[in-house]
């Protein structure tokens, strides 16, 4: 408890400064700083709050700075990186989380890390209709820098085409074993019902979505209209996932904020990072 | 057998010196930092040009001259206001021009101070690539001199960063040059 009063004080006492130092007159209005201070202007900012790489004003910690990464700094400033709207100030999870990512030194997160995936939602037109689809983009190392690439899609229209189905249905589609000595003269069963069709793939078939998202790009059926929102999915932190999206209000805790936590052993991880990146 | 050595020798000097340029210092960071900071206060300071309703037509084109000077020949301006997600996308020169004709007896365009520069990412062909981001309010006021229109828009500006080199009086001079690209203007409040 005395901790949490201790990084409030610490908390109300920097946005006050910036606020006092930072309050700008123009014209008869008077334009407060303090929220664009308070608020995590770019996912990059988010970062280097998250391990503290610059101080209260945005400026750039020299890695020489004796509180570059310092854990204390972190402890302090690592709550206003939450969602206090969902997570309020001092929840069991947020403590734990502070406490475990600032008691090592291997929980800092980085650019080209990896591990880190954006999803960006997005409308396309499908055959002349508005259609929701989300792109998993993650950051690739290429020649003398990195670039973001796409990694996955989801578009609930071909989920429904690949239904996971009855188990005892999908056990009645097979050739037999001998169908070989028959030329496979049976094999037009295989695509006597388009639906059911993937029942006769091998038990390692997994519908490669992003294949099929560029071949309906190419075919001119799906057609890019616009962004909707863009949220990030980290993985990158030992034993942990979260979230991190854009939050556009008044107040000090706005801009990318962590959206949802969620304690994760890394073996744990390996589904869903399966998700983002097949 | 000496000769492959020896151009071996050479190769990995050749290939240790660029790397060596290629890790830029807390310092050199620092130095691009302004550099890329001075570009867009020239921004800040034509956008206010040509929003005025006091400025004569001929000096605002003039200055959107000087601002599409600024950036790279193919960025563009991606818009968007609080009630929607479309993004209209315009070219430097269209945008200034949009800025110009904006309906309003007077306007009121002030940026808040703060100027928050990413860290310096390096692209495939080795550019660096960062962004900086800055808060304008815009107030528009009709003849009676009510304001009848206010938003603040974040903008989020491009800034592409290369090692360049230039020869003065027969000696070869490396240079930062820099360059603004793509910029996003979102709307985050219209109170």
């Amino acid at each position: 408890m005395k901790t949490h009063l201790r990084n409030i004080t610490f908390l109300a006492i920097v946005f006050l400064l910036v606020g006092n130092t930072f309050a700008q007159t123009i014209g008869d209005f008077k334009m407060d700083e303090t929220e664009l201070y308070a608020m995590t202007k770019q996912m990059g900012q988010f970062m280097r709050r998250f391990n503290y790489e610059e101080d209260q004003f945005g400026e750039r910690l020299n890695p020489k700075d004796p509180n570059f990464r310092s854990n204390e700094m972190r402890r302090k400033s690592l709550p206003i990186l939450f969602d206090q709207e969902k997570y309020g100030t001092q929840t069991d999870l947020q403590r734990y989380f502070i406490e475990d990512v600032t008691k090592g030194d291997s929980t800092y997160m980085t650019f080209l890390g990896g591990r880190w995936f954006s999803e960006v939602s997005c409308t396309f037109k499908y055959n002349g209709k508005d259609a929701k689809v989300m792109l998993f983009l993650t950051v690739e190392k290429e020649g003398l820098g990195s670039k973001w690439v796409l990694t996955n899609v989801y578009f609930s229209e071909f989920n429904k085409l690949f239904p996971q189905g009855e188990i005892a249905e999908r056990e009645k589609h097979f050739l037999h074993p001998m169908s070989h000595e028959l030329d496979f003269m049976n094999i037009y069963k295989v695509f006597q019902n388009p639906e059911v069709v993937d029942y006769y793939a091998s038990k390692e078939f997994q519908p490669d979505y992003l294949t099929l998202f560029f071949y309906e790009i190419k075919q001119g059926k799906l057609v890019f209209q616009h962004v909707d929102s863009v949220k990030f999915h980290v993985l990158q932190i030992k034993d942990w996932y979260f979230e991190v999206s854009w939050f556009n209000r008044s107040g000090l805790n706005s801009g990318w904020l962590m959206s949802n936590v969620v304690y994760m052993p890394e073996k744990e991880k390996t589904n869903l990072i399966k998700f983002y990146q097949p | 057998m000496k000769k492959i050595i020896a151009t071996l020798v050479i190769a990995l000097c050749v290939v240790g010196s660029a790397m060596a340029q290629d890790e830029l210092s807390f310092e050199r960071k620092q130095a691009i930092d302004s550099l890329a900071l001075e570009k867009v206060r020239d921004l800040s300071k034509y956008i206010k040009i040509v929003g005025s309703k006091e400025t004569p037509f001929s000096e605002a084109n003039r200055v959107i001259d000087r601002a599409e000077e600024l950036f790279m020949s193919d960025a563009e301006i991606g818009v968007s206001s609080l009630g929607s997600n479309q993004i209209t996308y315009y070219r430097v020169r269209k945008y200034f021009e949009h800025l110009m004709r904006l309906n309003y007896d007077r306007v009121e365009i002030e940026w808040y101070n703060i100027e928050y520069v990413s860290d310096l990412q390096r692209q495939p062909d080795g550019t660096y690539v960062g962004v900086i981001t800055i808060f304008q309010t815009f107030r528009g006021y009709d003849k009676e001199g009510n304001m009848v229109y206010k938003d603040t828009t974040k903008k989020d500006i491009t800034v592409y960063v290369k090692r360049k080199e230039t020869q003065i009086g027969g000696r070869t001079i490396g240079f930062w040059d820099v360059l603004l690209g793509d910029m996003r203007v979102k709307e985050t409040t219209n109170r």
